[in-house]
């Protein structure tokens, strides 16, 4: 009864501070180069975004055209060792996979991958293509993948990444995979391309 | 009882503490440029309705019901049978699916519902626009799409426009309009049940929205024959062309909102 109640409370909380907190989406415009979520990384928008509010993440932040069920471009700016991907919701309940000193960059996809369906609550979730890449001006992976939300949408994503200094950058891109992923997909790699770390 | 006391405590606090400002909240809108006048001679697909009904936790979980959405089904059924004749030009219905086309017909209202969401939280939520967006609200657009593949839907190469229908229930459980009623007391809203509808003409050619009427809590109470008629109607009261006349008291929230 008690755990219910708090689950009751906080739901009550969260109902009652959204309208208020969901108000400041940022645009990001073509040609303006800018830093990601404070850290030393940047990209210089070959189209207008807009950056979403909300913390999902101390160095993470996501950015949209048209909503994040439709396109959703997030990036992990320097995620450091011990860390998860994005804020868990319960470190108890519900932990989420940590990136570590130890990870190497052909286990990024299943961190990823395990991020995902625990944070998104997923049942089905596919790598389909892992290959090397240069991102950041290092070695680095490409990966591509698709899950299926609870939302019954069939999403296609893909994503860029690379450790540097011990830390986590990576790039990602999901939107559903009728009309909007190929829609938006080379948009999402000029933004790749466009992406510096001094 | 000491957890409920608990609960009021926390309620009269957050009603307290917190002042949710009321933001304003449309719920239609045409692509700009587009018309429907009646008996134009255009024909629409009318596409079978998405249809879920849920019981709703005290914590907000839905809980699939099986007997409520057959229920549902067979209401909504009945009511557009009965309205599809009003809408102000042919409709047809859209051939039974199988195979690979049932596939793409559900992966299609998937993506009309997540559309739909889309516009209510980013366009039709006018404290929420995107940046992006506002500018094109400036210059008067409705710009958003299914994509050219509903051309490939079942039916669609007989039609000129496709008319997707949705809606999702979720019925509160005694503990939830509990928490309600509690809420009630301290000022503080919280809602007992979803009771969202959405409704999209698309161009079968370009995939483009043309017309929505989308909300996440409207009237009717689906289980029932004339809650399903009161969400129909509601569903399709703006619809271009249409003769069925605008419901002439619609519920702010679900019908469990109301004594």
């Amino acid at each position: 009864m008690i755990p219910r109640t708090f689950s009751a409370i906080a739901a009550l909380l969260v109902v009652a501070l959204l309208p208020s907190a969901a108000t400041a989406h940022k645009l990001r415009e073509q040609g303006v180069v800018v830093t990601i979520a404070d850290s030393a990384l940047t990209v210089a928008p070959p189209r207008d975004w807009n950056r979403l509010d909300g913390n999902i993440g101390k160095h993470v932040e996501t950015w949209t055209l048209d909503g994040g069920q439709l396109n959703d471009l997030t990036f992990f700016a320097g995620i450091e060792p011990g860390k998860p991907l994005v804020r868990e919701r319960s470190k108890k309940r519900e932990p989420l996979p940590r990136f570590s000193a130890s990870t190497l960059l052909v286990e990024l996809p299943e961190l990823f991958e395990a991020t995902y369906r625990s944070a998104k609550e997923l049942a089905d979730f596919r790598v389909t293509e892992v290959q090397p890449t240069r991102f950041l001006e290092r070695d680095g992976v490409l990966f591509r993948y698709e899950y299926v939300d609870p939302d019954e949408l069939t999403r296609k994503g893909e994503a860029h990444a690379a450790i540097i200094s011990g830390r986590l950058y990576m790039i990602s891109f999901d939107a559903p995979r009728l009309h909007y992923f190929d829609r938006n997909i080379e948009d999402y790699r000029r933004i790749a391309q466009s992406a510096r770390l001094p | 009882m000491r957890a409920l006391f608990g609960l009021m405590a926390a309620a009269v606090l957050c009603g307290a503490i917190i002042s949710v400002p009321a933001q304003a909240q449309e719920r239609s809108a045409v692509r700009p440029g587009f018309v429907l006048p009646p008996q134009s001679g255009k024909k629409i697909l009318l596409l079978r309705p998405s249809v879920r009904v849920a019981e709703q936790s005290t914590g907000g979980m839905a809980e699939p019901r099986a007997e409520w959405t057959d229920q549902a089904r067979e209401n909504i059924d009945a009511a557009l049978a009965e309205l599809q004749r009003q809408l102000g030009n042919t409709v047809i219905a859209a051939p039974e699916a199988y195979g690979e086309d049932a596939r793409r017909v559900a992966e299609h209202q998937a993506l009309f519902a997540a559309v739909s969401r889309a516009v209510i939280e980013y366009q039709f939520f006018v404290g929420n626009r995107l940046p992006t967006k506002k500018r094109d609200n400036k210059a008067g657009q409705f710009d958003w799409s299914l994509g050219p593949d509903v051309g490939k839907l079942p039916g669609a190469d007989q039609a000129d426009y496709g008319l997707f229908l949705l809606t999702n229930d979720h019925y509160g459980s005694t503990g939830r309009k509990m928490l309600q009623i509690v809420g009630l007391v301290a000022g503080v809203g919280v809602t007992s049940g979803v009771h969202a509808g959405y409704a999209g003409l698309v161009d079968l050619k370009t995939g483009d929205l043309l017309w929505l009427n989308a909300d996440g809590q409207m009237g009717g109470d689906v289980r029932e024959p004339d809650g399903a008629m009161k969400r129909v109607r509601q569903l399709l009261e703006d619809f271009p062309g249409s003769a069925i006349p605008k419901e002439v008291a619609v519920a702010e929230a679900g019908p469990e909102a109301k004594p």
